[in-house]
This record gives structure tokens, C-alpha cells and sequence, in this order.
């Protein structure tokens, strides 16, 4: 079609591969078709690579990467497993901890499983001694970044605890939390008060 | 150029016009798919979206920290700033009560300061130009004897797009103790 274009006029109509393969027409004019048939090809491939690396970079972009809010049932669901995960693992009665540290071992992995041994460790004695009762309520979960098995979340929360028979009280506390999933099953791997 | 390509045309012994034109055409397949993936890349709903959540989030924690920030000796850029990130019925609220505002952070001689500890979009929808976002941050008051405290607060912002930007319309702190929402 190129070809075509940069033939003389009178030419044209018999532009086609079977005049070509015949060959008996003078070289200039073949070498002139094929050169323009190579270029064409050149300036194709050169075409695609600069769309490849184009889409490329679109794709790849870290907005589009992130996941958070473009996938709302991913979103959901990330934000639901955490708020309840957190939920659990942070409630217990002065009867025991044992719940919280079962569900601990489920729902907790890597960094922040070993936080919450140390922190449990700490606190178990006094439980059952003072007779404190602790619940927690994830009020706002909001996912801040959502790659695949990999989602990092904000989440206020409420804390609830009561000492004896003193009134209870309430307490504000927000955490980013890493979670990780594992097992179809979000496990949370890092937490930090903030 | 003619005498060129009749040289190079010269050189080779025989011309394979037929391999030259399967080239050609691969090399457009090639093109097209690209050029399509390429298309679709950048028309993509999904990215444009993701594109405006960023923005929602990072002009949502710039205007929650702006908010949290003012200095009794730069009162006017304090409160300027203020006004330009906001919008709507908060916008309003600010500059009617401003001079009032004004006058009781002159007496207290306060210098406020904030940092953003972390941030997250929680709802967007893209069309209307609404978001709401979870703001995290440490708010730090230096008092005039130079008595300095922290105070970590949570605070729910919702965001509204005007003319292509994306400011405060509504703030305020997330209840404790509340129902739960979201």
C-alpha cells in the first residue's frame, strides 16, 4: 500500500505481488518496494513498542496498582476481616483471655502475634486479679493501600474497659495494620498505635 | 535517493518481496494489539478512579493538617490557608466566625502545629465529586510560656471536588463511644 503511493502513475495498476515475484521488470523498482515494505515494518514494530511501553506504564502506575476502593468487594471484605479480627483479639472477660488468645493464633501472624504474646504475657495476671473486662469495637476502617494478598488499613477504635465494679470507660485508639493474605483469610501481620 | 536504493537493490541477489510483506503484516498485527492494549490502558474507568482517590486523600490530609496548623504571629496566612482549603458550609463557617477566631488566638498567643500520622479514603464516589476520608494526626499546641503538649486526634473528613480540586467541606472529630458507621 505504500509502495503503491511512491510508484509512477502509469504503473500503479499492475502493483502487485505476482508482477513482483515475476521479476522481470528492472531492480530499482523492487528494491524501492521492498525498502518501503521493510520501513513500513520498522516504523510498525517501533509503533508497538512505544504503545507496549506506554501501556506499560499506565498499568503499573502505583494509583492504578493500589486497589483500595477500585475493587469494593475486595475493599469490603479486607476492611471487615481486619475491624472483626482486631475486635476479637482485643476483648476479653476477667473469666480469661483464653478466647482472645485463640483467636489471637487464627487471626494473627509474623510481627504482631509475637507483640500480642508479649503483651498478653503481661496482662493475663492482672486480668483475673482486678477483674478487668476489655471490649473492643473498630468504629472506622478505612484501607489505605490493597495489592493483591497484601493491604495496609487505618482503623479507629473503641475501647471499653471496666475495672471491679467501677464504671466503664471508654477510650479512642487508632491503628494502621498490615494484613496479609494467607490461606484465603486475611491475617494481620503488623500493628502500630498511632 | 534513487540512485541509493538502486545501489542497495543492486547488492542483493534476489529480492523476497513475499517475506518482506508477511513482515510488513505481522508487524501491523503487532501494532493494532499493542495500540488496542494501549487504548484500553488509558481509557481505563478503574485508573481514572484510582487516580481521583489519590488526589481525594492527599488534598484531604494536606487540608486536615492546614486546619490543625496556625500561629498567632502569622494569623492572616494561617486563616488564609484555612479558607482556600475549604469549600461549601465549612468554608462558610470559617471565614464568618474568622475575625472572632482571630482575636481569641491573638490573646492566647498559641502556635499549633500538625503532622499527619496517617490517612484513608473511606467512601468516593467519583461523579459527584464526594469523598469522605479517616484522618489520623498528632496536633502539637505551644503555648506562650512555651509549654508544649501533644494531642493525638481522629478526625472524618468529607471532601467535596470544585473546579477540579478537592477541598473540605465538612470535619470533625470521630465520636468515641458512638454507634459505629463504616
Amino acid at each position: 500500500m505504500t509502495g503503491r503511493t511512491a510508484e509512477p502513475a502509469t504503473e500503479a495498476a499492475d502493483d502487485d505481488g505476482g508482477e513482483l515475484l515475476a521479476g522481470t521488470r528492472g531492480t530499482s523498482r523492487r528494491g524501492l518496494r521492498r525498502l518501503l515494505l521493510v520501513g513500513t515494518a520498522a516504523v510498525l514494530v517501533l509503533g508497538g513498542c512505544g504503545f507496549l511501553h506506554a501501556a506499560h506504564r499506565l498499568n503499573s502506575a502505583p494509583s492504578a496498582e493500589n486497589r483500595a476502593l477500585t475493587d469494593t468487594e475486595a475493599t469490603a471484605r479486607v476492611a471487615g476481616e481486619v475491624g472483626n479480627a482486631l475486635a476479637r483479639v482485643f476483648s476479653y472477660t476477667p473469666d480469661g483471655t483464653a478466647a482472645a488468645e485463640r483467636s489471637a493464633r487464627t487471626v494473627l501472624d509474623g510481627r504482631a502475634a509475637r507483640q500480642y504474646d508479649v503483651l498478653f504475657d503481661r496482662v493475663r495476671g492482672d486480668v483475673a486479679e482486678q477483674r478487668v473486662t476489655l471490649s473492643t469495637r473498630a468504629v472506622r476502617t478505612g484501607v489505605v493501600e490493597l495489592d493483591g494478598d497484601r493491604a495496609r488499613l487505618l482503623v479507629f477504635l473503641d475501647q471499653t474497659s471496666r475495672r471491679g465494679t467501677d464504671a466503664a470507660t471508654t477510650a479512642p485508639a487508632q491503628l494502621t495494620v498490615t494484613a496479609r493474605l494467607r490461606d484465603d483469610r486475611w491475617r494481620i501481620v503488623d500493628i502500630t498505635a498511632r | 535517493m534513487k540512485r541509493a536504493v538502486r545501489v542497495l537493490a543492486g547488492a542483493r541477489p534476489r529480492p523476497l518481496p513475499a517475506l518482506a510483506l508477511v513482515l510488513t503484516l505481522v508487524a501491523g498485527g503487532f501494532a493494532a494489539w499493542t495500540g488496542q492494549d494501549w487504548y484500553r490502558a488509558a481509557h481505563d474507568d478503574r485508573a481514572a478512579y484510582a487516580a481521583q482517590r489519590d488526589a481525594a486523600l492527599a488534598a484531604g490530609e494536606q487540608a486536615v493538617q492546614n486546619l490543625n496548623t496556625l500561629d498567632h504571629r502569622d494569623l492572616d496566612r494561617g486563616l488564609d490557608l484555612w479558607e482556600s482549603s475549604t469549600a461549601g458550609e465549612l468554608h462558610d463557617q470559617l471565614a464568618s466566625g474568622r475575625d472572632e477566631f482571630a482575636e481569641q488566638v491573638k490573646a492566647a498567643k498559641t502556635v499549633t502545629t500538625a503532622r499527619v500520622l496517617s490517612g484513608a479514603v473511606t467512601e468516593l464516589d467519583d461523579r459527584a465529586g464526594r469523598a469522605r476520608v479517616l484522618v489520623a494526626l498528632r496536633v502539637t499546641v505551644r503555648a506562650s510560656d512555651g509549654a508544649k503538649t501533644d494531642k493525638d486526634s481522629r478526625m472524618l473528613g468529607e471532601l467535596t471536588r470544585t473546579g477540579g480540586r478537592w477541598k473540605l467541606s465538612a470535619l470533625g472529630q470521630a465520636p468515641v463511644g458512638g454507634t459505629p458507621a463504616g
